[in-house]
């Protein structure tokens, strides 16, 4: 991982070996060019030297010849020397240009050297007209010496002419690679400063950008930082937390939504049993009463008056005690036969009821008391405002890992809106049930208890009849469903 | 649009790296050390040409031939000297040769005892040898003389001259009160031949070397010799003032003047017709084997050098090839 502490460091770094790369070169630069600034001073100051030690002899023989003393004795031997070293640091200039004008040079010191010698031999031996003679000429040679190093210098200066103008002019440049360098670096160090800056600050905007998002409470948009700093780790766990989050909602929600269905699962249940219980009075004396008629009439020979009563009997009976339990479609197809026997003796021909029933189907579970609703209401809507009455067919078939029940009638049709509300759960029309239950109630009571949408399906036409199909899961999706309704 | 910027960028990024290492470049590219020019090791000698009258056309073709001959043997060779016969500064040369101990000096003679005790005493002590070119100071010691013989110069004129003016007539002999050793062979070798004409008359007129001493010295002169139908100049310094003395009181033509040395008075004389004859000599000759000789001296090739000297070729100009 590139830190930015990293990041920052390697700047810097680089920053620091540029200036000092500037510095060093200028330093060696500056070394050299005064090492050369030396080198030329020397020439001229060891040639000017020469003439300085070659007049200083002059002076201290003059004075030895006027007072020969000790001290001056060492005096004019220190000037001598003097003399003999600048002559081989001059004679160390020998060039090819000056060669001739060097070595001549150089002999006149040592021609000076050898009369100034031979001068204070003749003092030493008391000959005063040699000496003075040998002393005229050592002046003599002095002076040529003088004149030489200004020719000399003269040919330097030729010679060097175009190299000293080399100097002038790399100085002269110099001063511009200052000013290209400080240019190149500004604008190499802004670019650099600006991508830099941008490779922290940009993550940092995504990351506010995300934020942003989250605190809005856009928990879907996935946050993405391509850098490799610890922007993009902070952006990493902000998204692995966004996620969390997310999952969290998500999971929160479902658990809302089956909270919710419980609760309405639960009203429908008291609201039924309510109404049970409203219709529950003296069932004993009922029950009782209606066995009393059933036998009764059958004593009497009426036979099926009887079956009738009894067929009520069990209906109601069914009805008070089923309702919160699931049963097996066997049982509500048997009750749905008795309600139709009663129904077959109030309608006479009028009421025509076909089954085509696949007995291998029957054992499915359902919730008690389903089907004869929806048989009821076809009776209430298809047959009884018939003159000519109508027909109902009841069908149970196997369809895939389904089982299909059709109720169809041929009355007038329902018309699109009533469907709609129906198949929602909304409408709550129990006129003229038996049971009390109306269609809204089962279609909702079936979709509670399979955890499904589309058990239930109504298809209908104007004047052609309706038909409501429920296709029946052979398993259960909620078998818990099924426990909780039972202790409920 | 962030393309283009970025290449934009490129751009100056790559204008200021090729501005600032151009510029690097030529700062850090110079040689650090002076240049040394190569020393020739083959130069073993160092020889030194001295005269008396620098950068006149004489002494320049005497230098070109030294020059040329110490080239090809590889010695160094330098002109030095004095200008317009300046014989103090032309001695202090000689000196600071002597003293800078070359290796040979030629050196135009000077017969004066300043040079010869230079050229005996000083230059033999430091053991240096003396080659004598153009001008001759014999009784100085020098190794030997490279030049015209005068004394044969001298003979050419006169006759010359006699070959002009016809067996008699007043000569004036112009010459100056050096003595210098050259002048004396010239009038040595004038004298001689003339003698064996009794019909020529000769007259010496001495003078200082001066204009205004020249042109006292013509007047008196002519003053006392009317007649006088010939002027033999023995120093070419003296042709001028004495043809310019002439040209005062008459016509120059009809006499007879003759002179020594192609300097560039009495060229210049000559062209016009002024002056009837020169005595020309080879001067780059004189350059080339003076310095040929000392080399082969100093190399031990040839010792004993004559010491009568090497003659150099000799012409006479008449007015009539002058161009």
């Amino acid at each position: 991982m590139n830190r930015i502490q990293n990041k920052i460091l390697v700047l810097t770094g680089i920053v620091l070996f540029i200036m000092a790369a500037i510095w060093l070169t200028l330093t060696y630069y500056s070394r050299q060019t005064q090492e050369q600034y030396n080198d030329i001073l020397q020439r001229y100051l060891r040639m000017n030297e020469v003439t300085g030690a070659s007049q200083q002899t002059i002076t201290d023989l003059n004075n030895y010849l006027i007072r020969p003393t000790p001290e001056h004795y060492e005096q004019l031997e220190q000037s001598k020397e003097r003399l003999r070293r600048a002559k081989y640091d001059v004679f160390a200039l020998r060039n090819g240009d000056n060669d001739f004008d060097l070595t001549s040079y150089t002999n006149l010191i040592d021609s000076l050297l050898e009369t100034a010698n031979r001068s204070m031999m003749f003092q030493a031996q008391m000959d005063t007209e040699d000496s003075n003679q040998a002393f005229n000429e050592a002046t003599r040679i002095s002076r040529s010496i003088s004149d030489m190093t200004l020719t000399l210098l003269d040919t330097e200066l030729k010679t060097y002419d175009r190299f000293y103008r080399g100097i002038i002019e790399r100085s002269t440049e110099l001063n511009k690679l200052g000013i290209w360098l400080l240019r190149t670096i500004t604008f190499l160090l802004l670019i650099f400063a600006y991508w830099f800056a941008l490779s922290i600050t940009r993550p940092v905007q995504k990351l506010t950008q995300a934020a942003k998002e989250l605190s809005r409470g856009r928990f879907d948009q996935e946050i993405e930082v391509s850098s490799n700093d610890e922007i993009a780790f902070l952006a990493k766990m902000f998204e692995r937390m966004r996620v969390n989050i997310n999952n969290l909602i998500t999971e929160i929600q479902q658990k809302a939504q089956l909270e919710h269905e419980l609760q309405q699962n639960k009203l429908l249940l008291q609201e039924s049993r309510y109404r049970s219980l409203q219709s529950q009075i003296h069932p004993h004396f009922l029950f009782n009463t209606l066995d009393t008629l059933s036998k009764k009439a059958y004593l009497e020979g009426a036979e099926e008056t009887s079956d009738l009563l009894a067929s009520v009997a069990g209906l109601l009976r069914y009805n008070l005690r089923r309702l919160d339990r699931s049963v097996t479609l066997y049982e509500e197809v048997r009750v749905l036969r008795q309600y139709m026997d009663i129904q077959s003796a109030r309608f006479a021909d009028r009421l025509r009821f076909v089954e085509e029933i696949d007995e291998s189907c029957l054992y499915v579970q359902i919730p008690g008391l389903t089907l004869q609703p929806i048989v009821e209401n076809a009776v209430i809507h298809a047959v009884e405002p018939m003159e000519d009455g109508g027909t109902i067919v009841f069908r149970i078939a196997e369809d895939g890992d389904r089982i299909r029940v059709e109720i169809a009638d041929n009355g007038p049709g329902m018309p699109e809106d009533k469907i709609e509300r129906v198949l929602k759960g909304s409408a709550q029309e129990t006129e003229g049930h038996t049971t009390g239950i109306g269609i809204g109630n089962v279609v909702q009571r079936l979709r509670l208890f399979y955890g499904q949408d589309d058990i239930i399906d109504i298809e209908s036409k104007p004047r052609s009849g309706t038909k409501v199909v429920l296709r029946l899961p052979k398993v259960r999706r909620y078998e818990a469903d099924d426990q909780r309704t039972d202790r409920g | 649009m962030r393309k283009t910027i970025v290449v934009l960028l490129a751009a100056i990024c790559a204008v200021l790296i090729w501005f600032t290492s151009a510029s690097a470049y030529k700062v850090f590219r110079a040689d650090w050390r002076l240049p040394q020019t190569p020393l020739q090791e083959s130069a073993e000698y160092r020889l030194v040409l001295i005269t008396q009258e620098l950068e006149t056309p004489f002494w320049d073709k005497v230098g070109a031939g030294a020059r040329e001959e110490a080239a090809k043997h590889g010695a160094m060779l330098e002109i030095w000297g004095s200008y317009n016969n300046d014989a103090d500064e032309f001695l202090k040369k000689l000196e600071i040769a002597i003293h800078s101990r070359m290796d040979g000096i030629i050196v135009q003679g000077l017969d004066t005892d300043a040079f010869k005790e230079l050229v005996k005493y000083k230059a033999a002590s430091y053991g240096i040898p003396v080659i004598t070119v153009a001008n001759d100071v014999p009784d100085s010691l020098r190794r030997t003389y490279v030049g015209s013989d005068q004394f044969e110069a001298g003979r050419t004129i006169a006759r010359q001259l006699a070959a002009d003016m016809g067996q008699e007539g007043t000569v004036i002999l112009l010459r100056d009160n050096g003595n210098a050793y050259y002048q004396e062979q010239r009038l040595d070798g004038i004298r001689s031949i003339l003698e064996a004409y009794p019909g020529i008359e000769l007259q010496y007129a001495e003078t200082q070397g001066s204009r205004e001493q020249v042109i006292a010295a013509m007047q008196d002169l002519m003053n006392h010799s009317p007649d006088v139908q010939a002027f033999i100049a023995a120093n070419a310094n003296l042709t001028a003032a004495m043809v310019q003395e002439i040209g005062r009181r008459s016509r120059v033509k009809p006499y007879h003047i003759y002179s020594f040395d192609d300097s560039p008075d009495t060229l210049t004389l000559l062209r016009e017709g002024l002056i009837d004859g020169i005595i020309e000599q080879s001067p780059e000759e004189m350059g080339r084997i003076s310095t040929a000789l000392m080399i082969d001296w100093l190399e031990g090739r040839q010792i004993p050098l004559k010491t009568s000297g090497y003659h150099t070729e000799i012409r006479l100009r008449k007015a009539e090839d002058a161009p």
